[in-house]
This record gives structure tokens, sequence and C-alpha cells, in this order.
């Protein structure tokens, strides 16, 4: 566990400090609960470009984030996802108060610097990005046509973090206004400060430093339905050498009954040599060239996903065929006890691993904002490791059973350019809007 | 509270001194058969890094077969002692671990995290990996042909073809010049006693190092090496040492790798460079920190937060054991192609002449390090990881211990002479994958061969 305290500022910020003096160093993480999820249609893509924008500069500091932490020996970024939008830096000791005034500044000031030049300028580097890491990577555009068919389309996963590029362009400096007007304030915030720090003197300069920031409107959580269990077959024609096939079903969110269950019925069936899946279709038979499985859990709804790539000369039919028959076999039988046994302790070892680093992505100050933002305590540590503690084989056949039905499974096949003939049978064009 | 006095109040906080960075005492032993044992005490959480540094790399791959070590090492975890594959990984998915097998060009690592309760078992298992692994045809035949399928789908990685090309652009035919994945022609000419005997000759304990780092004593460390690593022995001859790297080994060129219909360009800009045991080595990652090594330096600066035309750009020494590389890499739209290598020439050439490192700008590099290094050596792994860098190159103990006042010490004149003698515009390959048929016309600027690579 993670010993923490949390208090929370008269303007609704949460803070949750821990204390770690094994070195002289502090991590400073700070969520927004603000994801594509809140985006509109029209503006896809704006809360990344905004996470994007939030590094360019404060109306105190206005030359940047990066230079005036990197000058202080500090180590940082951010990142977005359907969810939520987070912030990191890592510094030596001596540099928190830095770190945390260049947050209030820009959690309290960042409009005034805001030029329609610098937006511009960011838009573009955003729309390098796209380009960079989906469009002209492998594979890259297949989750974007899943979304697109699995989730309807006033969904709020239907699309993708990064945006269309047609919004992206569409966008404008007085959006990015609005939207921090609406998302970025303390009452929709959770700051967490971990490290060679005592509580007293963060709290201290927290209150200083944030206090006079105006709370600004409740966001009012979203409600939206489950998505459907749909039968598709869907093909796309991509720049790859060998044809890939993703089998996707909706399943429960982030934390609610059966994630845990899926996350190691993903494990026994495709992750890693221990899996089912490895031993027959790479060890045994060596019919896929690679294998993948996970509950990918988030916060409105979840998706359950397998992936396979096809040896030289094997069609995606097949691999489907025997990926249909662990399920089915799965959820008869549920795994085997040293099946589980391994995942128990592969849950431990996972568990006091992220306690090793106080910052960055993952690490300890991360994880409190997580538990904090997604269940209101940053104390859900324990009871996270203990929902996979106590997992029986009837937990995970039951999940399996309940949401892995084979004969609704939204199924792409990612096959060479000009070689259909790859993708499963009946296959229809995949949407990937632009 | 007004704009005014909120702007009197808010005042940007300066960082407070520099805290004082010791890297942990390493405990050095060797056991009878040569084997060293290294251990460093962190006892912060149950938790214990092992890692063997083997000082075999595909820089050992003999002429006719590039991709031997990756295979080799790619095998040590596919069944060892008495487990075959699977079953070995179960033994370690049991003690909550999956070890990793990194191949580099000169060291071999192999390692492993366990919780600190199951370091015995984890130590015996690895002793398997390392000195009993099977080495058998249906296991080799399994590994050579996932190989074959990763150099496949690595034809449509942009970014895999860019890495592979300049290797081979900066490095030409010397052992450095090919990665670990080697070729086509070398995996189906591979057999598996090629693999034996090569295992024979390079993974031999009086050449290895054993790095553990986390929550356990050194005596122990040494007392449970010894009952699991005391019986390895090799008695195959060695492997030649191959020549060290010479500069400008390859004329600078313009490598092309044309894809019609892709939307961005790819671009290595880089040359041949010193190994890790130049002189002047904290002169050189000074130099980098400033140019290309981190966001705010001056490449990124210009690339992308003025111009908007990447998602990042940035500089590297590549340091090996004979020699290295540097060179810059980024990812840009296509149509900005020539301007951005215009663009990296220019900041390559500029730093050793018109816009020297000096000032503000030195002292923020220099502060950068400094101040940051602190963070560096938080967990098990990273120190684990440290020592293996120690290992790799034969650094003395106290390397990181003088990293901080060797940065510091650092002055504008040592930079700019650096610059000039290791960071050489003229000598640099260029390498673009994208599609080229907007700008193909204007490489003819960079005055030196343009070469179409069609399939690296």
């Amino acid at each position: 566990m993670i010993p923490f305290t949390k208090h929370t500022l008269s303007n609704g910020l949460d803070v949750i400090v821990h204390e770690d003096h094994h070195q002289p160093v502090v991590a400073v993480n700070l969520w927004y609960h603000v994801g594509s999820k809140d985006e509109v249609r029209g503006r896809t893509g704006l809360a990344h470009l905004f996470e994007h924008l939030m590094f360019k500069g404060a109306e105190h500091q206005p030359r940047g984030f990066f230079e005036p932490l990197q000058e202080a020996g500090g180590s940082l970024n951010g990142s977005t996802s359907t969810d939520r939008t987070n912030y990191w830096a890592v510094v030596p000791a001596g540099a928190t108060e830095l770190a945390l005034w260049m947050e209030a500044d820009r959690m309290g000031w960042l409009v005034p610097a805001l030029s329609a030049d610098r937006f511009d300028t960011e838009r573009e580097v955003v729309l390098n990005e796209r380009r960079q890491s989906y469009d002209n990577r492998p594979y890259g555009l297949a989750h974007f046509a899943l979304s697109e068919a699995l989730y309807p389309a006033d969904h709020p996963y239907h699309w993708p973090t990064i945006g269309y590029p047609s919004d992206l362009r569409a966008t404008s400096v007085d959006d990015a206004r609005a939207f921090f007007e609406r998302y970025y304030h303390p009452a929709n915030a959770s700051l967490a400060i971990a490290g060679d720090v005592t509580t007293a003197a963060a709290l201290r300069m927290v209150e200083d430093l944030f206090g006079n920031i105006p709370a600004g409107a409740p966001v009012a959580p979203l409600t939206v339905a489950p998505a459907p269990a749909l039968a598709r077959r869907l093909v796309l024609e991509d720049r790859v050498e060998l044809p890939r096939l993703y089998l996707m079903w909706p399943s429960p969110p982030l934390f609610s009954d059966d994630d845990a269950a899926l996350d190691v019925a993903a494990d026994v069936i495709a992750n890693g040599r221990t899996s089912r899946l490895y031993r027959t279709l790479i060890h045994d038979r060596r019919r896929a060239a690679e294998l993948g499985a996970a509950q990918g859990s988030r916060e409105l709804d979840s998706l359950f996903q397998i992936v396979a790539t096809a040896a030289p000369d094997v069609t995606l039919d097949e691999l489907r065929r025997a990926i249909v028959d662990e399920l089915e076999r799965l959820a008869t039988h549920g795994p085997a006890a040293d099946e589980l046994e391994r995942a128990r302790v592969q849950a431990e070892s996972a568990f006091v691993g992220r306690l090793q680093t106080l910052g960055g992505f993952g690490g300890k100050a991360d994880q409190l904002n997580a538990y904090n933002v997604y269940t209101g305590s940053p104390e859900y540590f324990t009871e996270d490791l203990n929902r996979y503690l106590r997992l029986t084989t009837d937990d995970v056949r039951r999940a399996v059973a309940r949401w892995v039905d084979p004969s609704t499974a939204v199924a792409l096949s990612v096959v060479p350019v000009g070689q259909p003939h790859w993708a499963l049978p009946d296959s229809q064009p995949a949407v990937v809007t632009t | 509270m007004t704009r005014l006095e909120r702007a009197r109040r808010f005042v940007q906080p300066e960082p407070g001194a520099p805290a004082a960075v010791r890297f942990p005492a390493v405990h050095r032993e060797t056991l009878p058969n040569g084997l060293r044992v290294w251990t460093i005490p962190h006892t912060a959480l149950p938790v214990v890094t092992m890692a063997l540094v083997v000082p075999f790399g595909s820089r050992h791959d003999p002429v006719d077969r590039p991709g031997l070590a990756g295979v080799m090492a790619d095998l040590l975890d596919e069944g060892a002692g008495g487990r075959d594959a699977i079953a070995l990984a179960q033994a370690f998915a049991a003690l909550g671990a999956e070890p990793s097998v990194d191949v580099g060009s000169d060291v071999t690592t192999v390692s492993v995290t366990v919780l600190s309760r199951f370091f015995e078992p984890a130590v015996a298992l690895l002793v398997d990996v390392v000195a009993r692994p099977r080495l058998e045809e249906p296991d080799f035949a399994r590994v050579r042909e996932i190989r074959r399928n990763r150099l496949r789908q690595l034809r449509s990685s942009a970014s895999a073809i860019a890495d592979r090309v300049l290797l081979r652009g900066v490095f030409g035919e010397h052992p450095y010049g090919h990665g670990t994945l080697g070729s086509f022609a070398a995996l189906d000419a591979m057999t598996v006693e090629e693999v034996r005997d090569f295992h024979a000759a390079v993974v031999r304990p009086d050449e290895a190092t054993w790095v553990v780092a986390g929550d356990v004593t050194p005596d122990a460390a040494r007392q449970i090496l010894e009952r699991h690593a005391g019986a390895w022995r090799s008695e195959a001859p060695r492997v030649p040492v191959a020549d060290p790297v010479r500069p400008s080994l390859t004329p600078p060129r313009v490598l092309l790798v044309d894809r019609p219909g892709t939307p961005q360009t790819e671009v290595r800009v880089g040359h041949p460079g010193p190994s890790r045991h130049v002189d002047g080595y904290h002169t050189l990652v000074t130099l980098n920190a400033l140019l290309g090594g981190q966001f705010s330096s001056r490449i990124n600066l210009n690339l992308r937060e003025t111009r908007g035309l990447t998602y990042g750009a940035h500089t590297s020494f590549d340091f090996r054991q004979l020699g290295g590389a540097f060179s810059c890499d980024t990812n840009v739209q296509g149509d900005a192609t020539p301007l951005v290598v215009t663009e990296i020439l220019e900041e390559f050439r500029a730093i050793g002449t018109s816009r020297p490192a000096e000032g503000e700008e030195l002292a923020r590099a220099k502060s950068s390090l400094t101040r940051g290094f602190v963070r560096l050596f938080e967990t098990p792994a990273h120190l684990a990881h440290a020592a293996v860098r120690l290992a790799t190159f034969g650094l003395p103990g106290d390397t990181f211990d003088r990293f901080v006042p060797a940065v510091e010490a650092v002055e504008a004149a040592d930079v700019s002479e650096a610059a000039r003698v290791h960071v050489r515009p003229d000598d640099a390959t260029i390498v673009l994958v994208g599609d080229s048929t907007s700008w193909r016309g204007a490489l003819d600027a960079f005055q030196r061969p343009i070469e179409e690579v069609s399939e690296p």
C-alpha cells in the first residue's frame, strides 16, 4: 500500500501527499478529469491538443513548461486518454515548489498566454503526431476502425483520442479557451505529491499557490448506455506484411465486477509463453507470428480484446477458429489451478513492482491520482490487489461466459493492400473517418 | 486580488541547492570459476533485480552470419536445464517473474526482477538459462521463424527501415553496420550447431558479470551464486576481438527509401562517432543536451516548437566499445523534408561556429544534467543497469560519482572544440524514408551522392 493523506481545498482541489524520504526527489502529478470522452462531435481531438497547449507556457512563465523544469533537473510529460489527462514532473526535492508553481500558473492563468500563433503551431505538431504514430505505422488505424464499429456515433468512445484531422483543422483557439474554462479548474482536478517532502510543507505550498484559483463549475459525470454486443466482420487493407486479426467485445468498466477476472482471462488465453494460445499457435504449430490479449479497462465501458498476427500463408479464419475453441474451453472449465496460482503470484509481484517509482506514468503519485479520480479513494490500491488475490476458477469462467461470446465479436482483419483473401470470409470494408 | 498584486506575490521560485549524488557501493567478488558477482544492496522494498552481462553482441556475428548472436540470445530462455520452453516460462511465472534478454552490439544482458523471497529459485533458473540452455533443433527452428517474421514485418515500418539504413550508412561493412536481427539469407543458412558453438565460445563464466541489486546482502548473494553457478565452466576457445571503428568509414551520401503514398518522412542524419572511452565524454554529453538531447534543446525547439514540422526531433551519441555514431532522428511531414534536412545540417554546423554553446543556454544544459542526475538511481533495476554499463565498458567504480563535477567543469570553449571534432555536417549521411515525389529534385542541394535503397 501507499501511505497518504488527502485534503480538499476550499476551491475543490484534491491534494494527496505521500512521503517517501529514500532519496531527495519529489514527484508532482496532476490529473484533470477530462479526456476525449468529453469532446463534442466536430471537435474531436481537442482534449489531447489542449494537453499540448498546457506545455506552451502560462501568464507568469510564458516561455514554456519544459525549459525551467529541465534546467532544475526535472523530467516531465503528460498524456491524454479517453477518460483523463495527466501531467507529471519528477524533480530534485529542492525544486518541489517550482514544479508546483508551474502547475498553479497553468491551472490559474493559461489563457492569457494562449495566442492564436501558439495554437496554430501546436495543431501542426499534433497533426504530425497523428501521421507519425497512426497513419504511417503498420496496423496504426486498426483501433480507430474498431472504435467506430463497436460504439454508436454518439458514444464518447466512438472517436479516437488523437482526433479526426478534419476536426483538428476546424478547431480554433477560441474552442481551446472554452475547453479550459469548462474543464481546467480545481474542482475537476486531483493533485498528488510523492517523495522527499513533509506533508505539512507540501500542503502549505499548495494552499499558497493553488488556494486562490477560482473553483469553476462542477463537471457532471457522463452517463452512457453500455455498448451493445455486435457480430460484425470488417476488413482494412493496410501497408503491412502479415495479416492480423482483432477480436473485440464490449466488457464491464474499470474496477467493476468481472473486470479483474477478464484481465486474468486475457493472460490465460494469449499473453506470453505461459498462455494457452501461445502453446498451440506459436510453440507447437507455428501458425501465429504474434499474440496478445487484454481487458482494456476504461471508466465508462471496457473492451476485451484478442489480437493474433498470422504466420506467412495462414488465413485469419484458421486463427479465429483456434481462438474460439480456447474461449469455449475457458467458458466451460475456467482456468486450471496452476494457471490461477501463477496469476495470483504475478499480481502480487506486479503490485509490489508498482511501488518502486515515485513519479512518471504509473509511478506512485500517478496511481494515487488514478484511484482518487476513478474510485474517490487513493486507498484503493490494496483493494485493487485483493480483487486479483480473491479470484476463483469459477469467477474467471463465469466472466468469460458472460462477456466473451464468440458469436458476437467485432472482428477486424487487417491485411496487406490488395490481398483481401486473407481476411475472415464475408468481411465488409471498415470505416476510418479522417 | 488585482492582477498587479498577484504578479507581485506569484513569483517563480528558484530551485533549491542541488542534491548531492552518491552511487551506492558495489560489492565486488569473483567466484573460483571466474564469474564476477557484484552486489548493490537497496532495501526500500522486498525486490531484487539481477542482470547478467555477457560480452557478446551483434558485432561478434561471423561475417556471413549476421543475426547469430541474436538467435543464440533468443534461444537461451527457450528451454534450459530440465525444462522445455513452456515449462521454463511457467517456472519463472510461478515466481511472478519474466526474464528478459537484451542483445546489443557489444554485450548481451539477461535480467529478471523478483520479490526477494524468490531470489534463490530465480538465480537457479537464470543459471540454467545462461549455462545450460537446451539449444535444440525444434526451438531453433521456431526462433528462426519468429525472427524471419519480425524481419518481414519491419519492412513495413518506416522508422525501423530508417534505423537499419542509417546503421549501414554510418558503419558500412564494420560489424556495427548490422543490427541484431540479421538478414533473411543468414537466417536461412544458419544451423543449430553454429548456435551451440557460438554459445560455448562466448557465454562463459570467466567473462560474465552477475549484478544483483536490491534487498539481499552481498554475503547471501555470493553464497547463493556459488551454490548454483559455482560448477559453471567453459573450455571452448574465445572469439577474437574486432577492430575499432575508424572515422569516416563511409563517404557521406543521401540514402533514399521511396515509399509512395505515405504521409511522413523518417529522417536520419548521422556519421561515425567516438567510443564510450573518448576523452571529453562529459563535454559531449553536455553538447548533446544543448543541441538535441532533450525537449528544450535547439533542434527540437527549432523544428517542433517554432515551426511545427514534427512531433519531435532528437540527437544522440551512440557510444559503443569500439566506436560509435552521432545522429539526429526525426519524423516530419513529407513536404517539409528538404527544409528539415537543411535545418539539421545548419544546426550541426552552427554549434561549432556561428552559434556556439555559451552563456545561459550552456548553463541550462549543464544544470539539467547535474541537477537531474539524482533521479536516475531510484530502483534496483536502475542500479543494476547502471552497474551493467560499468561492466560493459570496464569503467572505474567512481564513474557515477564523477559525473556531476565533470559536467560542472565543462566550459564553452570545450563544447565548441568538441562540436567541431564530433559534429560534422559535411561527413553526415542523410537517410530519408518516405514518398519522395515532391522533394526528390531538391536533394541535389545536399551535394552528396544519392542512392536509392530498395530492400534494406
